[in-house]
C-alpha cells in the first residue's frame, strides 16, 4: 500500500456521513473520524492532523466552536466547515473564531471535495516545519509598525471610528468609490483594507476577492450589514477575508480586529510561506471583467461629482492603468 | 347584538330631541295655564272689586236714605209733637193713662200653642179692647182727623204712637190701636234710651192713609218725643215713611253700575282671552321653530355621523386585510424557517446518499471487466468437451491485467448503498412529517390524536431549532379530540420555535401532554431566557415583536391565542426571568364545546 498524501480527521454527528466521506476520502489520505466536537477534540490531541473537515451542526458543540478549539490546539491544520444550512451567526463565528480555510455545502461535489483537502493538505504540510506563529496576539494592543490602512466605506463614519480606535499612528486613506481605491492600491503600499461590501451602490467583494488573488499579503477586514451567509461564504472561500463584522461597530471592537489585522499582515510578511494558506479559489474572468466595468463606471461618476482624490482629465485613463498596474503584472 | 353606531346615534339622538321638544311642550302648556291662571284671579279680583265698590255704594246709599228719612220723621215728630201736643196729644196721653194695662198682661202665656212668643189670642183680644176704649175717646176724632189733614199728600203712610207702658195709643191704622209694644227694641230704645232708630223694610201690601198701597218699600222710625221744653220723655213716635221711588232711583243707579261694571269685567275677559290666544299662537310657532332645528340640528348630525361610521368602517375593513395580509407573512416567514431547517434535514442525507452512489457506481464500474472476463470463461467452460480447457495466456494476459487488481469485495459497495438506503429512508421520513404537517385540509376532524401531530411538529421544530437545543418528547395517554390539526400544527409549531429561540446556547424544550380536569393539556416548557416583566403584558398583542425589524411580523402569539380560542381552549403562561418559560394551552376534547352542549 502506498503511502497516503496526509492524515485527516472529519467530525459529523450523522453516521452516515462520516462513512460516505470515509470512502471518499480514505484512498487518499489517512482518515479519522469522530461522532462529536467533544471526541474531535480528544483526537486532535493525540494525532497531528493536516486538515480537520467539521460539520456545522452538532448537539453540544457546534462545527464553528469545535474549529475554534483546534485552531487553539493544532494551528498548523487548516479548517474546513461542512455546512448544510446557513445560519448566519455561525458562519461569522467560523469566520471570526474558527478562520476556516474553506466553506463546503452539503451536498458536495464528489470530485472537487477530496481536490479541496488534498490542497489544504499540501499547505499544511508544506508548513510542518515552519515555526508556529498562527496565533496573532489577540490583545488588541497595536505593535509599533509604520503601516497603511485604506478605507472603502461612502461613509464619514468608519474613517472617524478607525482614527478614535488605533490613533493617527498608522496612515489612513480614506476611498468612497471602487475608482479612489484602485487608485490608492495601485500607487500606495497598503497593509491592511477596511470594506464595506456595498459602496456607492457598487459591489466591492469582487476586488477584495481578486485582490486577495494577486496581492495576498493584504489583509482584509469587512464591516458590513450584509447578511446573506451565501455572500460571506463566498468571501472566505474566494477573498479569505480576515474579519467579517455586522455593522454598527463600537470602537472597542475596530480596535481589536484591526490591530489583529495588521498583526496578520506582520506575520505574513515575516513569514512568506504562510501566504499559501490564504490560497483562494480563482474568480471566473467574467467577474475581473465586470470588476473593470464597475471601476470605470465609479472613476466616471467620482469625476462627474468632483470627487476623484486628484484632478486630472485623464481620469479614466488613471483608473485603467491602476487596475492593469494592480491585476495584471 | 354589536354596536352599530348610526343606529345608536339615531335612536339616542331622536329620543333626546322627542324629550327636549316634550319638555319644552310641557313647559309652555304649563306657562300658558299659569298665564291664565295668573289672568282669571285678576279677573277675579277685579270683579271683587267692582262687586265690592257696587255694594258698599249701594250700603252707603241706603244709609244715606236712612239717615235723610230718619232725620226728615224726627222733623216730622218734632212737628207733630209742636203742633198737636199741648191741645190734642197731651190730654189724650193722660186720658189714656186710665186705661188699666197690667189686667191684658197679666192673661197667661199660651204655651200649649205653636209659637212660644206669640201673644195669647185673649191677650190680643184684652188689647184690641183697650184699642177700641181710645177710639172711644172723645179727643180721638179730632186727634185722628189732624193726623189725616197734616199726613195727606205726603210719603208718609203711618203713623203712630206709643206711651211710655209701650201701648199703642194711635195709629192711623185704627186696628193697630191697643196693641202692646213693650217688648219692641225700636220702642226700647225710643223710649227708654231716648235714641231714634229706623230701619228699612218692605211690604207687600200696607195700608195707608189714602187706601191701601201694594208693594212698597218703607221706613218706619221710632222716636223719642219730648214733652215742649223740657228733656222729658213722654211718648214714642212710629212714623212709617215711603221711600219706594228712591228706592227704586238707588236701584237703577245700581243697576247702572253693575251693568258698567259687567260691560268692564265681559272687556277684561275678552282681552284676557285675545292674550291667552296671543300666547298660545306664540308658543306653538317657538315649538315650531324649536322642533324645526331640532329637526336640522339631527340631520346635520346624522349626516355627519354617518360619514363618520363608513370612514371606520372603511378603517376597520382596512385593518382587517392588513392583519390578514400581516397573518399571510407571518406563515410565509415560518414557513420559510421551516423550510431553511428542513432543507438541512434533508441536505444531510442527501450529501452522503448521492456520495455512496457515485462511489458505488464507480466500484461496479470496476466489476465490469472481472465479470466479463468470469463470464468469458464460464461459457468456455461450458462449451467444453471433457475434463480440460486450453487458455491462451499469452493471447490472454494483457487483456487481463487489470483484474487482478480490482478489489473484488461486494460487501463495500453494498454498505454504501445501505447507507443510501438509510438516507432515503431518512428524507422519507422528513417528507411525510413536512406532508402531515403542511396538509391542506383546513375541515375539523373529529377524532385526531394530539400527540401524533406534536410528535410531527417537534419532528420539523428539532430541524429549524439550533442542534445545541434539545426538545423532549414527553406524552402521557390522550383521548381523540375534536379539531383541526392543521392550526393547532400551527400553534404549537409558532410555541415551540419561540420557546427554543428564547434559549442561548445549550438548553432543553419539554414538551408534555396529557389530560388534566377533563381537558387536554399541553405544556412547552423551556429553559430560556424568561420572559422581561415590562414586555408579559404585550406578548399576546397584534403586531408587537421584540425581534428585529423585518425578523417578525408580531402576530405569531395573537394568531396561536385565536386559534385556541377557536378551538373552545385558552393559554396561560408562567415565565421566570433567567430560569425558563411555560406556556400552557388547555383544549377542550370536543372542540367548540359551545356549539355541542353536553
Amino acid at each position: 500500500m502506498e503511502k497516503k498524501k496526509g492524515t485527516i480527521l472529519c467530525v459529523d454527528d450523522e453516521p452516515g456521513i462520516l462513512r460516505s466521506l470515509q470512502w471518499l476520502l480514505q484512498k487518499e489520505f489517512d482518515v479519522l473520524t469522530a461522532s462529536s466536537g467533544q471526541q474531535g477534540l480528544v483526537l486532535v490531541q493525540q494525532n497531528s492532523f493536516d486538515v480537520v473537515i467539521s460539520d456545522q451542526r452538532m448537539p453540544g458543540m457546534t462545527g464553528s466552536e469545535f474549529l475554534r478549539e483546534v485552531r487553539k490546539l493544532s494551528p498548523r491544520a487548516l479548517r474546513i466547515l461542512l455546512t448544510g444550512y446557513s445560519d448566519l451567526q455561525a458562519i461569522l463565528k467560523s469566520v471570526n473564531e474558527g478562520e476556516v480555510f474553506r466553506f463546503i455545502n452539503k451536498p458536495w461535489s464528489m470530485s472537487e471535495l477530496p481536490r479541496i483537502v488534498g490542497e489544504a493538505v499540501a499547505i499544511a504540510q508544506a508548513q510542518s516545519t515552519s515555526p508556529m506563529i498562527e496565533e496573532v496576539a489577540a490583545t488588541g494592543e497595536l505593535d509599533s509598525g509604520r503601516d497603511t490602512i485604506l478605507v472603502l466605506d461612502d461613509g464619514p463614519a468608519m474613517p472617524e471610528l478607525l482614527l478614535q480606535a488605533i490613533g493617527s499612528s498608522r496612515r489612513i486613506l480614506h476611498a468612497r468609490s471602487l475608482a479612489a481605491a484602485v487608485e490608492f492600491l495601485s500607487s500606495e503600499n497598503v497593509s491592511v483594507i477596511v470594506a464595506d461590501t456595498r459602496v456607492a451602490n457598487t459591489d466591492t467583494t469582487r476586488l477584495l476577492k481578486m485582490l486577495k488573488q494577486k496581492h495576498p499579503q493584504l489583509v482584509t477586514v469587512v464591516f458590513s450589514s450584509e447578511n446573506d451567509a451565501a455572500d460571506i461564504i463566498a468571501l472566505i472561500n474566494q477573498g479569505q477575508i480576515y474579519r467579517f463584522v455586522r455593522k454598527p461597530v463600537t470602537v472597542a471592537v475596530i480596535k481589536t480586529v484591526v490591530a489583529a489585522a495588521l498583526g496578520k499582515h506582520k506575520q505574513i510578511m515575516d513569514n512568506p510561506d504562510l501566504l499559501k494558506r490564504h490560497s483562494v479559489e480563482m474568480i471566473s474572468a467574467d467577474a475581473e471583467t465586470s470588476l473593470m466595468l464597475d471601476v470605470e463606471h465609479a472613476a466616471v461618476r467620482d469625476h462627474a461629482s468632483g470627487n476623484q482624490p486628484r484632478a486630472g482629465a485623464s481620469f479614466l485613463k488613471k483608473a485603467t492603468t491602476g487596475f492593469t498596474r494592480l491585476f495584471r503584472t | 347584538m354589536p354596536f352599530q353606531l348610526v343606529r345608536s346615534f339615531t335612536i339616542a339622538s331622536l329620543t333626546m330631541f322627542v324629550l327636549v321638544a316634550a319638555v319644552l311642550t310641557v313647559l309652555k302648556a304649563k306657562e300658558g295655564e299659569f298665564f291664565e291662571e295668573a289672568q282669571s284671579q285678576q279677573i277675579r279680583f277685579f270683579n271683587s272689586v267692582q262687586e265690592n265698590f257696587a255694594r258698599q255704594q249701594d250700603q252707603a246709599a241706603l244709609r244715606d236714605l236712612l239717615s235723610i228719612h230718619e232725620s226728615a220723621n224726627v222733623s216730622l215728630a218734632r212737628l207733630f209733637a209742636n203742633s198737636l201736643w199741648e191741645r190734642n196729644f197731651a190730654p189724650y196721653v193722660a186720658r189714656a193713662q186710665s186705661l188699666d194695662v197690667d189686667a191684658c198682661r197679666a192673661l197667661p202665656d199660651n204655651r200649649s200653642a205653636a209659637g212660644k212668643a206669640g201673644t195669647p189670642l185673649e191677650r190680643k183680644a184684652c188689647f184690641s179692647e183697650i184699642g177700641r176704649k181710645l177710639e172711644a175717646f172723645k179727643e180721638f176724632k179730632e186727634l185722628d182727623a189732624r193726623v189725616f189733614e197734616a199726613m195727606r199728600r205726603s210719603s208718609v203712610f203711618k203713623v203712630k204712637v206709643f206711651d211710655l207702658r209701650g201701648i199703642t195709643i194711635y195709629s192711623s191704622e185704627h186696628g193697630q190701636m191697643g196693641e202692646d209694644k213693650v217688648s219692641n227694641a225700636g220702642w226700647i230704645g225710643a223710649a227708654l234710651e231716648g235714641k231714634a232708630s229706623s230701619e228699612l223694610i218692605h211690604r207687600d201690601r200696607f195700608s195707608a192713609f189714602e187706601g191701601v198701597v201694594e208693594n212698597r218699600d218703607l221706613i218706619s222710625s221710632y222716636l223719642p218725643i219730648l214733652a215742649p221744653g223740657s228733656e222729658q220723655i213722654v211718648a214714642v213716635f212710629e212714623v212709617y215713611a215711603d221711600v219706594t221711588p228712591f228706592l227704586a232711583q238707588m236701584k237703577n243707579t245700581s243697576d247702572t253700575i253693575k251693568n258698567a261694571a259687567a260691560a268692564n269685567q265681559s272687556k277684561v275677559e275678552q282681552v284676557a282671552e285675545e292674550n291667552a290666544q296671543a300666547i298660545g299662537r306664540n308658543a306653538k310657532y317657538l315649538l315650531a321653530s324649536v322642533v324645526v332645528m331640532l329637526a336640522l340640528l339631527f340631520a346635520s348630525l346624522f349626516a355627519i355621523v354617518r360619514r363618520a361610521d363608513r370612514i371606520i368602517v372603511q378603517q376597520a375593513k382596512d385593518r382587517e386585510r392588513a392583519l390578514q395580509q400581516s397573518a399571510q407573512s407571518e406563515k410565509m416567514a415560518s414557513l420559510g424557517q421551516m423550510v431553511a431547517g428542513v432543507t438541512h434535514q434533508l441536505n444531510t442525507p442527501l450529501a452522503f446518499s448521492k456520495n455512496n452512489v457515485s462511489m458505488a457506481m464507480e466500484i461496479l464500474k470496476s466489476f465490469e471487466l472481472p465479470l466479463k472476463v468470469a463470464g468469458a470463461f464460464g461459457k468456455k467452460v461450458a462449451e467444453a468437451e471433457g475434463d480440460y480447457l486450453t487458455i491462451d495466456l499469452a493471447e490472454m494476459r494483457p487483456q487481463l491485467a487489470g483484474v487482478s487488481e480490482v478489489d473484488a469485495d461486494v460487501s463495500l459497495p453494498m454498505e454504501m448503498l445501505g447507507d443510501t438506503l438509510n438516507g432515503l429512508e431518512q428524507m422519507r421520513e422528513l417528507v411525510e412529517n413536512l406532508g402531515a404537517f403542511t396538509r391542506l385540509d383546513r375541515a375539523m376532524l373529529a377524532s385526531f390524536n394530539l400527540n401524533k401531530g406534536l410528535h410531527n411538529v417537534v419532528y420539523l421544530s428539532r430541524s429549524v431549532a439550533p442542534a445545541s437545543v434539545t426538545i423532549v418528547e414527553d406524552f402521557g395517554r390522550l383521548p381523540m379530540m375534536e379539531c383541526n390539526p392543521s392550526q393547532l400544527n400551527q400553534v404549537f409549531l409558532n410555541l415551540i420555535n419561540n420557546a427554543t429561540q428564547s434559549i442561548s446556547g445549550t438548553g432543553t424544550v419539554t414538551v408534555r401532554s396529557r389530560t388534566d380536569g377533563g381537558r387536554i393539556r399541553v405544556d412547552i416548557i423551556d429553559t430560556g431566557s424568561g420572559i422581561p416583566d415590562a414586555i408579559l403584558p404585550h406578548i399576546f398583542e397584534t403586531y408587537y415583536t421584540t425581534k428585529a425589524a423585518g425578523a417578525g411580523t408580531g402576530l405569531g402569539l395573537a394568531i396561536a391565542r385565536e386559534i385556541v380560542q377557536e378551538h373552545g381552549g385558552e393559554i396561560r403562561l408562567e415565565t421566570t426571568p433567567g430560569v425558563g418559560t411555560s406556556f400552557s394551552v388547555f383544549l377542550p376534547i370536543a372542540a367548540h364545546s359551545s356549539n355541542n352542549p353536553v
